[in-house]
């Protein structure tokens, strides 16, 4: 029997160092239909996804990317449509429910990644108007978040969390959960 | 040596600096540490530098410049050794 999804979510880790590999234009379908199925405000869907695999469009994209660490063979850049999501969800889905949207949708990549053996980078450090500039992004479009997606050539430690007990309370504030 | 090199690397300092006015305050040790390791990457490359000690350094680099996002106090303690490293290897040690 595979992972539970709870396994997969406290084995994926953020990865910064990945092996020359390629991924298979299948299987970044694949995580791109994971990403569709996440929810959002309004079902408005505000998202594209651009998946860059051509290695001189990842040298571009990589310069002007300082957060985009350890030279993945892909990446997937997570765009919303704003226009889009504000003509459905005003001034509430363009400014906040579209970040969560493509939030929940980026999570949806990474975990099914995880399951699957690839590893992943959630990077919001990119100069948004050069990635825009290199992609071809029209105006209405935001580039949001990018992920790095490969195979880990990393060792990875257990990153140290906040226990469920200190980030929980029942029916109100500061109430102690003392399970 | 492909000047294009250089260029991404103004390119990526560049955008790093204009990232550091709304990024995470460690970010900007990380970054100048990452520009480092992509200098010294080119210079490699085109045999430019070949100095055992600033490998060994840039090695101390590279090791533990990703514990600025996990241990910060692991990230400043890797900076102090490197600048002992760099004041030792300059020979201004006058202790």
């Amino acid at each position: 029997m595979g992972d539970s999804i709870l396994d997969v979510i406290k084995k994926r880790r953020s990865i910064r160092k990945y092996k020359k590999e390629n991924v298979s234009k299948n299987i970044l379908l694949q995580l791109i239909e994971a990403a569709i199925w996440a929810p959002s405000g309004s079902n408005v869907q505000p998202w594209y996804f651009i998946i860059v695999d051509d290695a001189n469009t990842i040298e571009q994209v990589y310069v002007f990317s300082p957060g985009l660490l350890g030279k993945p063979p892909s990446v997937i850049l997570i765009c919303s449509d704003r226009k889009k999501a504000f003509e459905t969800a005003g001034t509430l889905g363009r400014d906040e429910l579209c970040v969560m949207d493509i939030s929940m949708a980026a999570q949806n990549i990474m975990l099914l990644a995880e399951e699957i053996g690839l590893s992943t980078c959630p990077v919001k450090s990119f100069n948004k108007r050069a990635i825009s500039t290199i992609l071809n992004l029209p105006d209405y479009v935001s580039a949001d978040l990018i992920i790095s997606v490969g195979y880990s050539d990393e060792m990875t430690s257990t990153p140290k969390r906040r226990s469920v007990k200190e980030v929980t309370f029942f029916n109100t504030w500061g109430a102690e959960f003392n399970g | 040596m492909d000047e294009k090199e250089i260029i991404k690397l103004f390119a990526y300092m560049i955008t790093s600096a204009r990232g550091c006015v709304d990024e995470p305050k460690i970010y900007g040790p990380f970054r100048l540490v990452d520009s480092i390791s992509k200098l010294y990457g080119i210079l490699e490359k085109n045999n430019l530098i070949g100095n055992e000690e600033v490998s060994k350094i840039i090695e101390k680099i590279e090791d533990k410049k990703y514990s600025c996002m996990t241990d910060e106090k692991e990230f400043v303690t890797m900076l102090d050794n490197v600048i002992d490293d760099f004041v030792a290897l300059l020979n201004f040690n006058k202790k």
